[in-house]
């Protein structure tokens, strides 16, 4: 009992040295027990309908959270045991034994972690009905949010937390084994080097950076395999890790080393105190640059994409079903009876309602084209414009004699220039007819389905074929404020049925759309978070533990006559150097990545997605900028006081 | 000759109500331009106050000090600085050097913060490091260099931006012998030849020897003052004993 009760006592005697390393716990588990809640929260489950892709998703998300958060741990614990390395090696010199000492360590952590759990899972239970209200509002439901404490949850991240704290509590047993006395005592005084300047590892760095750009910038190849996605981008992943590293290990020390040879630049002011501390510094903090760069990449392509998609949602869903309803006529009686349930609807009035004549051909293109378009879907020039006019778009043609538009399938990047000069030649029951291609339009008219291959023809044209070939009729309405139909539209769907591959109402569309984008947008929205309070953490504690043994540094060059406000000047700039290189080169890898996935993401619905991608990048600067002033703060009131 | 320091009723009191220690009181201290002061004293004496206070590093609760014409208590933190970089050099028991600096980038620092032009600058510390013969290791760092070395490069640091004062706190104190004569020797010409005023706390009645004058400070006042006058270095030195033994468990502290 005196050695828990003495394990007990240095941690309430040293509480502000275990701070740092408590909180890390807290934080950690809050976030993994607010994420498991929610992932067996029935109320979110419910209310989704539509998207089932949900549990999968939390899934995966959950074991990237028990793998990042045990690295997490595992990283504070052995900062926290390297500082401590002092006090075992004066228990040991004041005649403790091993094994007692030992066994203290191990008390301490442990007693450390149960506190943590409890603590951790009160905060979380807190926190998830906060998260469960974001991530219902950004699904757009209007569900009710009422939490009870998950048990399933609790049980969870019990078991997942004591398995990392015995882990670290048996590598704290293990301390005094692992290191001799001398070890302990001495561990702080191995002063580090002046890193040498090593052109080729230099060159090396850069070169792998350039390799992995180029992969990953790489524009697709003809055939898409699973092989070549494996190859081309795992080697451009495992490039891009080792460039980066190589990076922050030579090619900076490389660059300062530069900066030093101009002596009028360097021999004046401070910069001479903060360039070489940097250069000292620069080989322990490679690693964690390294880290802190991918991670913050990782973090903006996930906020980037995930927030693109929430994003484009609208526009997507009304290029997928332009109209707020479509169906096919099938007799009078059917179609008022769509007719009276719209018109009922007194909350989202009719704006314009067409009837949409459609023929159905086959079609052979006079040249080679990789995609599927029998049955061919001839609609009239009039109708085109009349739809164009309904759906607020300035797109219209006019067309004359034979000559033939086509309507860009949806989900392809054929241009203009395909079409051009070719012709296309319908075949109808007695003989066919050859039509030139004009013109491509971009407007869609009915809701998506394969083949979409939709051919706009002159009034005269249509007309003569019309005779041949009885066209079918397609009956759509244009409602105001479409995105809250929600009833009308569940009404329609049900008489309706299977018109089309997509719903034949724009809400239904927009609805899943927004849900399904909301569940990713929160998912890596979380983790990115995660990651953004790690890495800025990590930076925050780094520089932290920096500043206590850079104290005496900073007290010589008081004595010789540098004011607090250089000092401070001093400290911004170094910080911002520390700050400011991993996001920068974060930033770059991620604008690459964003780019191969934002090029992949607009060419199948052609939406330009800079906008939420700045956006994100914007958002995760601004809460870096945060840790980045609150370190400098603290930095200085640990050495400038 | 100029006044160089000039401090007067010097009271320095630590602690708060009830339980106050007054580590200096009424201290008046003159020292000309070109004199080589020592100040010795037991441990505890307020030897290391009174040079802190001196070098603007600490503040005293009563008093007034001018240095170089200049009072040192009417001056704000900034004003301090500066004054610090331009008119004061500093030895220290410990060297005080920055370990992520060469030698040489050391000794020009003070220049470099008041942002001398380069081509001066390294004059001046090819200058500072001939005399004080450490042109081969400019280019080192001080984990790398010796203590003696060490304490040259300090040494040379303090000079390089030709100050009004050099204050040394046992320079010596952390050295072997053969070193400490080495740079006593070098304080001793640049006190000479460079008239160079020094003020230097010392435990070390050896090196105090090396002085032109010596105060002796038992608690917080001063005892008494030597002066060397045209005695040799040896009987100077044997002179600065008889004091210490006079003052009691001084003896005890030369090292």
């Amino acid at each position: 009992m005196t050695l828990f009760s003495l394990a007990r006592k240095n941690i309430k005697g040293n509480f502000n040295n275990y701070f740092v390393y408590f909180v890390t716990l807290v934080f950690s588990m809050v976030i993994y027990y607010t994420f498991t809640s929610l992932q067996y929260s029935e109320k979110i489950q419910e209310s989704i309908e539509l998207s089932d892709t949900m549990s999968f998703m939390f899934g995966v998300s959950s074991i990237i959270l028990i793998l990042f958060v045990a690295i997490f741990i595992l990283y504070s614990n052995s900062f926290f045991t390297r500082k401590r390395k002092k006090e075992v090696g004066l228990y040991a010199i004041l005649g403790l034994r091993k094994k007692t000492i030992a066994k203290m360590l191990f008390y301490e952590n442990l007693i450390m972690g149960i506190i943590a759990i409890v603590i951790g899972i009160i905060l979380g239970t807190l926190l998830s009905k906060l998260f469960a209200m974001i991530l219902i509002k950004l699904m757009g439901s209007i569900a009710e949010v009422d939490f009870g404490i998950s048990i399933l949850a609790i049980t969870q991240t019990v078991i997942v937390f004591m398995v990392i704290i015995l882990f670290t509590s048996v590598q704290g047993y293990r301390l005094i084994y692992r290191f001799t006395l001398i070890e302990l005592f001495y561990d702080e005084k191995k002063g580090e080097q002046i890193p040498k300047v090593s052109l080729i590892t230099a060159v090396i760095g850069v070169i792998f950076l350039v390799v992995s750009y180029w992969l990953i910038l790489k524009p697709f190849p003809d055939e898409f395999t699973t092989e070549y996605l494996i190859k081309n981008y795992g080697i451009a992943f495992v490039a891009l890790v080792i460039g980066t590293h190589l990076f922050f290990r030579s090619v900076t020390v490389y660059l300062l080393r530069l900066s030093q040879k101009n002596k009028s630049r360097y021999y004046r002011g401070t910069r001479i105190i903060e360039t070489s501390r940097l250069l000292f510094r620069i080989r322990g903090n490679a690693r964690t640059f390294t880290v802190i760069a991918l991670l913050s990449a990782a973090t903006i392509c996930f906020l980037g994409a995930t927030y693109s998609g929430y994003y484009s949602n609208e526009k997507r869903a009304k290029e997928v079903v332009p109209f707020s309803y479509s169906h096919l006529s099938k007799g009078p009686e059917f179609d008022s009876q769509v007719e009276s349930i719209i018109k009922a609807d007194h909350r989202h009035p009719i704006k314009a309602q067409l009837d949409i004549p459609v023929i159905q051909v086959k079609g052979i293109l006079s040249f080679q084209l990789d995609y599927d378009i029998n049955p061919v879907k001839l609609i009239s020039e009039s109708t085109f414009n009349k739809v164009a006019n309904a759906l607020n778009k300035d797109e219209t043609v006019s067309l004359s004699g034979n000559q033939a538009a086509v309507i860009q399938p949806r989900f392809t990047e054929y241009t203009k220039s395909v079409f051009k000069g070719e012709n296309i030649t319908i075949q109808l029951h007695q003989g066919s007819n050859e039509l030139p291609f004009v013109h491509m339009v971009e407007s869609n008219v009915l809701p998506f389905d394969y083949p979409d291959f939709f051919l706009v023809v002159s009034n005269e044209m249509f007309a003569e074929i019309a005779k041949k070939e009885a066209p079918l009729t397609y009956k759509v309405y244009e409602v105001e404020n479409e995105v809250t139909a929600q009833a009308t539209s569940k009404k329609v769907n049900k008489l309706v049925g299977n018109d089309f591959q997509v719903s034949s109402s724009f809400y239904t569309e927009y609805k899943q759309g927004k849900e399904g984008n909301a569940i990713t947008l929160f998912i890596f929205g979380f983790l990115g978070l995660v990651f953004l309070a790690a890495t800025g953490s990590i930076i925050y504690f780094k520089q932290l533990t920096e500043a206590n043994e850079a104290k005496g540094h900073y007290e010589i060059l008081r004595k010789i006559g540098v004011n607090k406000k250089d000092i401070r000047k001093s400290i911004k700039r170094q910080s911002l150097f520390v700050f400011g290189l991993p996001l920068t080169i974060g930033i770059l890898h991620s604008c690459v990545a964003l780019y191969f996935t934002s090029n992949f993401i607009s060419n199948l619905i052609g939406i330009n997605l800079i906008f939420p991608i700045l956006m994100a990048i914007v958002f995760f600067v601004i809460i870096y900028a945060v840790y980045y002033v609150l370190t400098v703060n603290t930095y200085n009131r640990i050495v400038n006081k | 000759m100029k006044t160089i320091v000039e401090a007067k009723q010097i009271k320095k009191v630590y602690g708060a109500k009830g339980n106050v220690f007054s580590a200096l009181e009424d201290i008046d201290l003159t020292v000309m331009e070109g004199e080589f002061v020592g100040i010795m004293g037991p441990s505890g004496a307020g030897k290391s106050t009174l040079l802190n206070i001196l070098a603007t590093i600490d503040e005293p609760t009563a008093g007034d000090i001018v240095v170089d014409g200049i009072n040192l208590t009417k001056m704000n933190e900034e004003q301090l600085s500066a004054f610090r970089r331009d008119k004061l050099g500093f030895l220290f028991q410990d060297y005080n050097l920055l370990d992520t600096l060469t030698v040489k980038e050391n000794i020009i620092l003070p220049l470099a913060l008041a942002k001398l032009n380069v081509e001066e600058l390294e004059r001046r510390a090819d200058e500072v490091a001939d005399k004080f013969g450490i042109r081969d290791i400019l280019n080192k760092y001080p984990y790398q260099i010796s203590g003696g070395q060490k304490q040259r490069t300090a040494a040379s640091r303090a000079i390089i931006s030709k100050p009004n004062l050099i204050l040394a706190d046992e320079p010596t104190g952390a050295l072997d012998s053969k070193s400490a004569t080495d740079l006593l020797e070098s304080l001793k010409d640049l006190n000479e030849q460079d008239k160079a005023t020094i003020l230097m706390v010392t435990h070390d009645a050896y090196a105090a020897s090396y002085c032109n004058r010596v105060l002796f400070i038992k608690d917080g006042k001063i005892f008494t003052e030597l002066v060397k006058g045209k005695r040799s270095r040896k009987e100077f030195f044997n002179k600065v004993l008889d004091v210490l033994s006079a003052l009691g468990g001084g003896a005890n502290d030369v090292i």
